[in-house]
């Protein structure tokens, strides 16, 4: 389906003329795969407002009839404490200008039907129209579970459907299902509550209201008697009042021999059991097909062993392999330019502009990618199989003290390579706070575009001077240091910063499976075109924005200078190229970000940069690879010098201040270099990650890092300047 | 003899008698199968000897210490 009809489609699925169809179910039921398997490539990624959470709708069409399918986030229960959380709430409530759905699917793992329903039992509160999808039913045969659909049916007054979503068996029987309950509708029954809960949440409701919150349905009102803190208490400023009322129905509960916290999943677990009387059987015993398995993969020494050569692999795929993909890009890239040069030679501004800005922009972009989609073939392939949980398993407690968790080890190894993909990679993380600390750490990790400087400066100053040994230590220290900063940053933040509840982090362990390619590539494809889509354009704007900053003014008479004065009978003879590099130069000097540079020196006096350093640095905010270009221009050699260059060396070796207190002293003294190397290590020096974190998070958590960050590198490289200057 | 779920031993199993947390912790605990009544059997430690792993009702779940020094068992 071409783009522009897939846009008409969107506009009338606005019109809210189309029925709304939702899939709830718990995480790894395979709600995503059906999701796929339903829609085909119709559908579209957002968020909901003002959460982070992703919004999944899609075009189902069945025989002529099209409806709207909403891929809910997958969860075990409705509690809501945080905004994040109460989104499924608020769909199915309606709320807050969300479409209620007009019925639900409950996609649920046949191998673990009672867990995967009581979250259908809970959504029953809310009376919208059902069916259930009884997915992954050959992993429950083959674990000798067997489940009488029809008695299932019977007991819950709903039509129940067997799929096997990866081989996309039961689809078709789905959607006419899907079909029929919309004409005929049917509820799953709702649990009885003892008198005391009824009576608690009618108190609640009425509560609710005359404290001045909003006003709650019951379903909602057992969220404030169930969950502390629940979301839909935030406008009661009268806090103590409401606690009075919750506790005098705790009491109540208690008085029928529960305790309050779990009363509602044993409520619910024991309804849950009277209808599923004689629906399961399992035949034998239950073989475990993942304890063999299990033995070694979690082996305190071969699991261990397992984990990192497979993280190795995963790291070495993204800084190796993505390479040579990277560089065709780059290549193309290029070529584009070199084309579309000469074509614009009588227009220099436009040739500069599509060029510079335009094509390198796109550039930029598209030179993500590789790596984006290696990173979540990956991520996939670990997810499906079942590795990914063993794999947060094992390493949770290197993170779990400073609020992270096992699962962002991936996303932060990730950012070695490039903070993009391990940004996105993020999504992996199911409790918002640690996602949150995930992806405000994630910049920190040295990316592979800081090499090229540590090259170029250990090679220059410390190779040379301290031997290989030190510029080895070097390297890795410079590696290690975010890292290092990192973790206790976000120890602070979530200590003192984050006021949002952290999840117990309390993970399944899936069974193991073999991962469908479909599946892998669907998600690569949809994780590379949101990109693209999403961040790219914001990239491609910046892009824009900075070769305007080099650009413009562009007075003329800057080159007529230059030229001027290299032909002086006094001025040594210069080759053309030379005298080309000497214009480009003084441009750079003269333009928007150069007199930036020059004025804002004095906020790098400090840590010892001078103004070339300056302007080197604040060029690379963008991007920071592009600070070896910019040293090319500003030391005369052109923008096509790389970090070996033996020119730039012996220029930045020889480089001594012209003017002020240190005049004929060099600029390049060990402190400044490291300072130089530490602030490329801890400054956010990427507009595509500033970027990205604003998609995925927002504005204000982007602007937050990049300030952070920027503060932070600017104070290490003041302070190791200064020390050093006392030796 | 009564206890918490993070004081037993690898292969140990007992039952659970309650969850001494709030209310929004342990109700997330209890929707995934801790509730009381129910036994609960150690299955194995990471490496680093947190979190731990239980086997509940025929699945796998795992755990950190400190959430399982909030499930009393006997
Ligand atoms: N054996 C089997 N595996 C399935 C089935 N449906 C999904 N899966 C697998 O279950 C895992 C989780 O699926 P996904 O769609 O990502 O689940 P979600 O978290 O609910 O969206 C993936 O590895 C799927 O390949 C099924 O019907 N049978």
């Amino acid at each position: 389906m071409t783009m522009a009809t897939l846009d008409s489609k969107k506009s009338s699925l606005s019109s809210n003329t189309l029925p709304l169809v939702a899939l709830v179910g718990n995480p790894n039921t395979g709600k995503s795969t059906l999701f796929n398997r339903l829609t085909g490539l119709r559908q579209h990624i957002a968020n909901y407002p003002g959460v982070t959470v992703e919004k999944k709708s899609g075009l189902l069409r069945i025989g002529h009839q099209d409806l709207d399918l909403l891929d809910l986030p997958g969860c075990y229960n409705l509690t809501a404490v945080s905004r994040d959380e109460r989104v499924v709430m608020d769909v199915l409530g309606g709320r807050h200008g969300l479409r209620r759905p007009d019925l639900l699917v409950f996609v649920v793992d046949a191998s673990n039907l009672k867990r995967n329903l009581l979250l259908a039992s809970q959504c029953a509160e809310l009376g919208i129209p059902a069916i259930m999808a009884l997915n992954q039913c050959d992993a429950a045969k083959r674990n000798g579970i067997h489940i009488d659909t029809v008695l299932l049916a019977k007991q819950f007054g709903i039509p129940v459907v067997e799929t096997v979503a990866t081989r996309g068996r039961g689809v078709d029987d789905l959607k006419s299902a899907i079909v029929n309950a919309l004409c005929n509708p049917s509820f799953l029954p709702r649990i009885q509550w003892p008198e005391c809960i009824a009576k608690g949440c009618q108190v609640l409701q009425t509560g609710v209201k005359d404290l001045g919150g909003d006003g709650v349905t019951q379903a909602e009102a057992l969220r404030v008697l169930f969950d502390n803190d629940s979301v839909f208490t935030c406008g009661i400023s009268d806090k103590i009042c409401l606690k009075k009322m919750v506790d005098a129905a705790h009491q109540d509960i208690r008085g029928l021999g529960l305790s309050p916290g779990s009363a509602e999943a044993v409520l619910h677990y024991r309804h849950l059991e009277s209808l599923l009387d004689g629906v399961v059987t399992t035949s034998g015993s239950v073989a475990r097909s993942h304890e063999s398995i299990d033995a070694i993969l979690l082996h305190r020494v071969w699991g261990t062993l397992i984990f990192f050569v497979v993280m190795y692999v995963v790291f070495q795929s993204l800084y190796s392999w993505a390479g040579p993909l990277m560089d065709l890009i780059d290549t193309v890239t290029g070529m584009a330019q070199g084309f579309l040069s000469p074509l614009l030679e009588n227009m220099p501004v436009l040739q500069s502009l599509i060029c510079g800005g335009i094509i390198s922009g796109v550039g930029g972009v598209l030179i993500f990618l590789p790596q984006i989609l290696i990173l979540f073939f990956f991520i996939s392939l670990l997810e499906d199989t079942g590795y990914m949980a063993r794999a947060a398993f094992l390493v949770d407690k290197l993170f779990s003290w400073c609020g992270l968790n096992g699962r962002s080890f991936v996303p932060l190894l990730s950012s070695y390579a490039c903070a993009i993909p391990g940004v996105m990679a993020a999504r992996t993380l199911s409790d918002p706070k640690a996602r949150l600390t995930t992806i405000l750490m994630a910049p920190f990790m040295s990316c592979s575009a800081r090499l090229p400087v540590y090259i170029l400066l250990i090679g220059t100053f410390i190779e040379p001077r301290y031997g290989a040994f030190a510029a080895g230590w070097a390297l890795f220290a410079m590696h290690f240091i975010g890292l290092a900063l990192a973790l206790p940053l976000a120890w602070l933040l979530n200590t003192f910063f984050l006021k949002i509840k952290p999840q117990p982090f309390i993970l399944e362990m899936p069974d193991y499976r073999v991962p469908t390619l479909r599946n892998i590539f669907h998600r690569m494809w949809e994780r590379g075109r949101e990109f693209v889509l999403r961040a790219g354009t914001v990239i491609l704007a910046f892009s824009i924005i900075i070769w305007c900053l080099l650009y413009f003014p562009r007075n003329p008479s800057v080159a007529e200078k230059v030229r001027a004065d290299f032909s002086a009978p006094s001025a040594s003879a210069l080759s053309n190229n030379a005298l080309e590099h000497r214009i480009e130069s003084a441009y750079i000097e003269q333009s928007y970000l150069g007199r930036f540079g020059k004025a804002v020196q004095p906020v790098f006096e400090p840590a010892g940069f001078d103004w070339k350093i300056t302007v080197g640095v604040l060029s690379s905010f963008p991007a920071r690879e592009v600070i070896i270009a910019t040293m090319g221009i500003i030391y005369n050699l052109g923008a096509d010098v790389d970090e070996g260059s033996e020119d730039l060396r012996t220029i930045l070796q020889n480089e001594k201040w012209t003017s002020g207190p240190r005049v004929g002293q060099p600029v390049y003294t060990l402190p400044v270099v490291i300072g130089i190397m530490v602030f490329f290590a801890l400054c956010m020096q990427c507009g595509a990650t500033v970027a990205i974190i604003a998609r995925e998070l927002d504005w204000r958590w982007a602007t937050f890092s990049f300030f952070g960050m920027t503060t932070l590198a600017w104070i290490s490289a003041v302070v190791i300047y200064q020390i050093g200057k006392l030796f | 003899m009564s206890g918490t779920l993070d004081g037993l031993q690898v292969g140990e199993s007992a039952e659970i008698i309650d969850i001494s947390s709030d209310c929004t912790r342990a109700g997330r605990m209890s929707t995934l199968g801790f509730i009381p009544g129910r036994r609960v059997t150690v299955t194995r430690l990471a490496p680093l000897g947190d979190p731990i792993s239980v086997e509940i009702d025929g699945q796998e779940i795992s755990l950190r210490r400190a959430e399982a020094s909030l499930i009393k068992v006997k």
